[in-house]
């Protein structure tokens, strides 16, 4: 071994240590407890299984309905902080001046810690004392403030536990797309005015194309994250009224700590990890490098 | 001169917009601090106020004279300052190796990187459970501080490598010819020219760790509660304790807006240093 290679694996050594000890361990260890019966309390005691709790999970209305709820939950979020923060980052790059200072108010909320952000949100929806029902019907929307439940209504909370996640991000998709925006050459949209294209087109063919990778990465970084959300609803309904607002993350968590049956959230857990790696891998190919698909 | 006009008017259009839109994005957040300084009274009255009636800093004085919160903070800064170093202390040299010495393990080690910040962090809590409470960890500031390492160290580890792409391979090279080894090049001559990444870097960990709640409550319960958690109980415990709520919410996130402000321009460098260079 040379020199070099030497040093470089030296310099290497302490964090491959580090993610062995706490991130390829673990998930080996996932995999494996997923194949036995397996107690919470009890870990040292496994009685092998096979695939039964795979089956289980597979078969179980509430995990069936957990997982549509976070797909339910992550496009919906996905849509408007998407639709929220491109539109406020080409507002931005259209202003006369410089936007500095609207940016800046947009950068509130990007550290905000997710619990504030959910409980934030919980105290502008929850019944009785929730502002935002006032404000409706202060701007004629609703006729009486118990109008909406937003957080007590099984038909549509899993929509409105989304509101903070949408405030919370939005405001990450604007910077990065305005980030994008101004990285576009000046003269690229020049030269389509000058060849007649009105605003929509030059957006169309000039800015939207270039805006790609950038879009797929906002998209790939905010699809996983809204999958695997847990402390922002968790702080809201904790899951209820009667699940309606449990995602996946949600149920793998109330299996293993509610239930103790440490096996069956492994192999939900386990399932989790590979739905997330073969969504981010085919998002990665599909948009990311269209050239390669 | 009906074109300037119109341009003008189109101006004031976007302007007008976007200043809308900004007073209303922040104006949930107005909305916390605004009831934190309320009377806890005033906080559930039907129907509520934006403005406090009487401004009163009663919550604030309820949630610092209860031993909980203070010592939920302190745990909450040990295991964010423990967890910085130690990420950072593996995430460095690796990210070096990582973008100057490119071969096959280097590039599979990126990826693996790239790849674990993908993990759900309920799959890697099941088995980190297990793995402390076999090390005797749960519980523990050091167990809590090894399952953020675990989420800290690949953040780390893809930002110093968006940082050290930037770095030219001749300043190495310049400074072995003046007699140093790899070691003392790194040490010496890289680190120095690098602490406006490292600080970066070392800031978005300390953040990450500082707003996790999903292992804090998987993993310790009544000697490590850290800040969220016990923040989280005021509307268990204690019944609907909007107001103390309010004020603690004010208290844990406050410093971080303060932060994120002062280092807006670092801050979102970082945040979109992969996304449009990528």
């Amino acid at each position: 071994m040379s020199g070099e290679d030497r040093f470089v694996l030296c310099m290497l050594a302490p964090a491959l240590a580090i993610l062995g000890l706490l991130v390829a361990y673990p998930v080996g260890l996932l995999v494996f407890d997923s194949f036995f019966k397996v107690d919470t309390i009890t870990p040292h005691i496994r009685e092998w299984v096979g695939l039964k709790n795979y089956i289980d999970a597979l078969t179980s209305k509430r995990v069936a309905e957990s997982a549509l709820r976070t797909i339910q939950y992550s496009v919906f979020a996905l849509f408007f902080e998407f639709a929220f923060g491109f539109c406020a980052a080409l507002l931005f790059s259209a202003l006369p001046g410089r936007s500095r200072w609207h940016r800046t108010i947009f950068t509130l909320p990007l550290m905000v810690p997710p619990i504030v952000a959910g409980l934030l949100w919980r105290f502008l929806l929850v019944g009785n004392i929730g502002i935002l029902n006032y404000g409706l019907v202060h701007l004629g929307i609703i006729r009486d403030a118990d109008a909406i439940a937003w957080l007590s209504d099984e038909d549509i909370v899993i929509y409105s536990v989304s509101f903070a996640d949408i405030w919370l991000t939005t405001s990450f998709v604007a910077l990065v797309s305005y980030a994008g925006l101004t990285n576009i050459p000046k003269d690229l949209l020049e030269a389509a005015r000058i060849d007649g294209a009105n605003a929509f087109k030059r957006f169309w063919h000039v800015t939207l194309p270039l805006m790609r990778p950038v879009i797929a990465v906002i998209v790939i970084v905010r699809a996983v994250d809204a999958a695997k959300t847990f402390d922002l609803i968790w702080i809201q309904t904790q899951g209820g009224p009667n699940h309606a607002s449990e995602v996946f993350s949600m149920n793998i968590y109330q299996r293993m700590v509610r239930f103790g049956d440490l096996g069956e959230a492994s192999a939900s857990g386990t399932l989790f990890l590979i739905v997330m790696m073969v969504l981010a891998a085919a998002a990665y190919w599909k948009i990311w490098r269209p050239a390669h698909a | 001169m009906r074109r300037a006009r119109r341009f003008n008017i189109n101006g004031m259009l976007v302007n007008a917009a976007a200043l809308v839109l900004v007073l209303s994005y922040a104006l949930p957040y107005v909305y916390l601090l605004m009831t934190s300084i309320k009377p806890a009274a005033d906080v559930q009255q039907i129907p509520p106020s934006f403005l406090p009636a009487v401004v009163s800093l009663e919550n604030f004085r309820e949630v610092l004279q209860s031993s909980a919160l203070p010592k939920a903070f302190a745990s909450s800064l040990t295991v964010a300052v423990l967890t910085t170093v130690l990420s950072l202390a593996v995430a460095v040299p690796a990210a070096y190796v990582a973008t100057q010495y490119r071969r096959r393990i280097t590039t599979l080690f990126l990826l693996f990187a790239l790849v674990t910040r993908m993990v759900p962090s309920v799959s890697l809590g099941v088995p980190l459970f297990q793995l402390l409470k076999a090390l005797g960890l749960l519980d523990t500031i050091p167990g809590l501080v090894l399952a953020h390492t675990s989420a800290a160290v690949p953040l780390a580890l893809l930002l110093m490598s968006a940082f050290f792409e930037g770095v030219p391979k001749e300043l190495e090279e310049a400074a072995r010819m003046d007699g140093c080894t790899r070691f003392q090049a790194f040490r010496k001559i890289i680190l120095p020219v690098m602490t406006g990444g490292i600080a970066v870097t070392a800031l978005f960990t300390f953040i990450t760790s500082w707003n996790e709640f999903l292992y804090a409550l998987l993993l310790t319960s009544e000697a490590t509660k850290t800040a969220p958690i016990v923040i989280a109980e005021y509307n268990s415990v204690y019944g609907l304790a909007w107001g103390a709520m309010t004020a603690a919410a004010v208290l844990y996130s406050l410093p971080v807006i303060f932060v994120t402000l002062a280092l807006q321009k670092q801050i979102v460098g970082g945040l979109t240093f992969g996304a449009v260079k990528g």
